[in-house]
């Protein structure tokens, strides 16, 4: 007949490890290469076909005029509503669209989440 | 003098520390046991259905994925196999094996996730948070590979988005070694944790014959003996050349759907380590089109909680027409209400949590009018501005009747 | 009473080891309980108010009292606001009968390991009565579930109890642990089956699990205490700490002969304090370790379980005291 008591083992073994948590904030936490984050963006590169607008499910990109493009438009990211799926990154044909790994993104002020370089 | 029994009516929800997303349902009850169930789904409904007409095809990838946050990949996947048959393009061989890797990573996920949950509604915190320890090994590995701890958006319309190199295939073989023997010894403790087991075994029955009456689907359906499994009856992916086996108990009660839940996630990780032994080499995704000509399709998957189904209509343009999803857990609500009459107020929250519910997968408002015969689908809007109206004109009667005891 | 001795016996009722140490190692233990049960789980407990976390009992109590009080139109005023302070002098009432650091508590009558009892099983009327008088549905639900545990529990209690009396042939705490002292016997070798069903009737005494059923929180949202917010929720808290207290000071004069322990002659009573703590620590390991080992069970499962296995194996006990007391085993 099981008795009670399964986990007896288990738990006195647990006394002496050290805890499973995380001690965030307190100590940084490693995100592996290729974690979708923080949008990065250069200008350098883009030509402004526009595609990243057009593929954005989240609206999160628009266009604006800028002279140093070759058709005269850039994007401006709201990364406020931005997915971080990685779609702009994927569409774009010249990669100038990179995602980092930054994701403490959390801010008091919902204008100042802009990259418009 | 007669003494006459009472009986009185238990909310639990749409808030309620038992569910984890709200719907609302009323006990009948006499002293601690449930005579009547009635219940009200509808409350996370969000009009994804509606959205996705006005979206392309690509957005609605990353829509479709954030339908449920548990069955991502499930949804993701089927939504872009349907498209692939809609628009007549097939994946290539390696990107349908590291779709199957995705989605087979996500059931352990998944049913790691339940066992703890299952675990809290009897009250068993401890077990609840070595799972849940546990769990994230397999959720740093879907890190690893993706890019996100959930909602991966590994899969695009024509195969997968990233490939995986030789030294992420050894690490995903090392956590799989970590996750299989921790899942033994959990298998070990639900069979022999006496406090469990009577918590647990000849609870919530539900026969073979009311399985098959009301459309049980999944693991719900697979522990009452019915042996149905999309996988092995209609392959898609890859799983026509993985070798695997179909779980089935027939003790019909909520141990049986806890130890077919703890036996996939063991078939899951010998899956994952064949699909990785055997990755063939080549493209991961062929070109896609942006319009698609007419045409409608349905594709089904084996979520981790049952049968997902796909209803995909196109008309020439890059947006689809009309997009309809039904997920596994309307499929498994009634059998639920079956389940729970004739029980006790303390087995609710275990056989609840036994079908495994997503609420926020199966809010899709659909009215079917009886006697006029006519169907029709409402957006969130038109749900909203409805029942404004019919609550002024009705209000009153409905407030007195709910609070009449 | 001259004056000096009068401010003595307050001292002793208000300070040590009266309210303010009570409440105080109260405190101490729930924190105790709190860092074992997350040690069990391999996570951390509570950790940053204070050092260590040592404050979070605390933290909580003066928050709770910072809350808004609420009281249901439907709830019966008195009975109401009047059971959680009842709970809390009842509990400091029967704390002043726990030797802590000499022979006797701060009083000491003959017999009374019956008032003791007596007054311990009140607690749960009032529990009872908490949960009544709320007028809510989900707390008629849990005043039901505490009367059947009550009827459940309380008698194995008692009996394990009543066998330690049996073989110290009193009924007089004091006396109870100076038999224990002048025979250099803890009255645990004599009794074993009477400490684990101690052990267990004090776990669904205390709610917790595996018979926490009252406030089963995935159940029914918190049972009885789902009305009480505020200062009154605080106070039902203090309640069950200094419970805690009471059980394990209470298992340690039985079983474990109280606070007596080697000592340096002269600073005594420092050095039974110390020994006190130290075994209500370790009946404190136990309760958390079988605290974190088990699920919750049915209630109709606690009360069958109770009265077909922890009964009879009372019983037995009794009768293998008599029997060894009988046979000039027992001194």
């Amino acid at each position: 007949m099981p008795m009670p008591g399964a986990l007896e083992k288990e738990l006195l073994k647990h006394i002496p490890k050290k805890p499973a948590t995380e001690m965030y904030p307190f100590v940084k936490i490693e995100v592996p290469e290729g974690y979708r984050g923080k949008i990065s963006f250069d200008i350098e590169k883009c030509i402004g076909c526009g595609l990243c607008a057009k593929d954005c499910p989240a609206g999160a990109i628009e266009m604006v005029d800028d002279e140093r493009t070759k058709l005269k438009k850039r994007p401006k990211f709201i990364y406020s509503r931005c997915l971080f799926c990685a779609q702009c990154e994927e569409t774009c044909p010249r990669k100038a669209i990179k995602l980092t790994q930054e994701f403490e993104l959390a801010d008091y002020n919902k204008e100042a989440m802009i990259i418009d370089v | 003098m007669s003494i006459e029994k009472r009986t009185f009516k238990i909310p639990v929800g749409p808030q309620h520390p038992a569910l984890k997303e709200f719907e609302n349902f009323t006990f009948t009850v006499d002293g601690e046991r449930v005579i009547d169930v009635d219940f009200r789904i509808g409350y996370t409904h969000r009009g994804i259905e509606k959205l996705a007409e006005s979206k392309t095809y690509i957005q609605n990838l990353y829509l479709c994925e954030r339908i449920c946050g548990i069955c991502s990949a499930a949804h993701q996947g089927c939504y872009a196999q349907t498209v692939e048959e809609l628009a007549g393009i097939t994946a290539p061989p390696r990107g349908t094996y590291i779709r199957t890797l995705i989605w087979e990573l996500e059931r352990i996920h998944s049913h790691l996730l339940w066992l703890g949950i299952a675990a809290h509604e009897i009250g068993f915190d401890t077990l609840f948070m070595l799972v849940w320890r546990d769990r994230e090994v397999v959720m740093d590995l879907l890190e690893m590979i993706s890019g996100n701890r959930v909602n991966y958006a590994m899969n695009t319309i024509g195969g997968v988005r990233r490939d995986i190199s030789d030294e992420l295939k050894h690490r995903i073989l090392k956590g799989l070694d970590i996750l299989e023997e921790r899942t033994k010894y959990y298998k070990e403790i639900c069979m022999n944790e006496q406090t469990i087991l009577v918590r647990a075994a000849n609870i919530g029955i539900l026969t073979r014959e009311q399985a098959l009456k009301l459309n049980a689907v999944g693991p719900t359906a697979r522990a009452s003996g019915v042996d149905v499994d999309i996988r092995r009856d209609d392959p898609y992916g890859a799983y026509g050349e993985v070798p695997f086996d179909v779980i089935v108990y027939d003790t019909c009660d909520v141990l049986a759907r806890i130890l077919v839940r703890v036996d996939e996630t063991l078939e899951c990780v010998k899956m994952c380590r064949w699909v990785l032994e055997n990755l063939p080499e080549g493209d991961i995704r062929t070109k896609f089109g942006r319009k698609i000509a007419e045409n409608e399709v349905v594709g089904r998957v084996e979520a981790p909680r049952g049968e997902l189904l796909y209803y995909i209509k196109s008309n020439g343009t890059d947006k689809p027409e009309r997009l309809k999803v039904r997920t596994p857990t309307l499929a498994n609500i009634l059998p639920v209400c079956e389940m729970l009459k004739g029980g006790y107020i303390a087995d609710i929250p275990i056989v609840l949590a036994g079908i495994d519910p997503c609420f926020a997968c199966m809010d899709r408002a659909l009215f079917i009018d009886e006697s006029s015969e006519k169907k029709w689908v409402w957006s969130r809007e038109q749900l909203r501005i409805y029942s404004i109206k019919w609550y002024k004109e009705h209000g009153h009667e409905v407030v007195r009747e709910r609070w009449k005891q | 009473m001259e004056a000096i001795e009068l401010l003595l016996l307050l001292l002793k009722l208000i300070v040590f080891p009266g309210a303010i140490f009570c409440i105080a190692y109260g405190w101490f233990l729930e924190w105790f309980d709190r860092k074992l049960y997350a040690r069990f789980q391999n996570r951390i407990g509570p950790l940053l108010t204070g050092p260590k976390g040592l404050l979070q009992p605390f933290a909580d109590f003066v928050k709770l009292l910072a809350k808004e009080d609420i009281t249901p139109l439907g709830a019966d005023k008195l009975g109401f606001t009047a059971v959680p302070l009842l709970s809390v002098v009842i509990s400091l009432f029967i704390l002043l009968f726990i030797p802590t650091y000499s022979l006797t508590g701060v009083l000491s009558l003959p017999g009374d390991l019956l008032l003791v009892l007596f007054v311990s099983t009140v607690f749960g009327i009032l529990i009872m009565f908490a949960g009544y008088f709320s007028g809510n549905r989900f707390s008629i639900v849990g005043t039901e579930r505490t009367g059947l545990q009550f009827v459940a529990y309380e008698i194995p209690f008692a009996f394990s109890v009543i066998s330690v009396a049996a073989a110290a042939r009193s009924l007089e705490i004091a006396n109870i642990v100076k038999y224990q002292t002048v025979n250099n016997l803890p009255l645990i070798v004599c009794t074993p089956i009477a400490f684990v069903i101690y052990l267990i009737a004090s776990l669904a005494k205390l709610e917790k699990i595996p018979f926490d059923i009252p406030e089963a929180e995935t159940e029914i949202v918190a049972g009885w205490q789902v009305e009480y917010s505020g200062r009154k929720l605080a106070f039902f808290r203090l309640a069950t700490d200094l419970k805690m207290v009471f059980v394990s000071g209470f298992a340690a004069a039985l079983f474990l002969a109280g606070p007596y322990g080697p000592s340096i002659p002269g600073l005594e009573p420092l050095f039974y304090t110390f020994w006190f703590i130290i075994k209500t620590l370790v009946i404190m390991f136990l309760l958390s370790n079988l605290r974190s080992l088990f699920a919750r069970y049915k209630i109709d499962q606690v009360v069958q379980g109770f009265w077909k296995y922890l009964i009879p194996l009372a019983v037995l006990q009794i009768l293998i005291v008599e029997g060894l007391i009988f046979l000039g085993i027992i001194p």
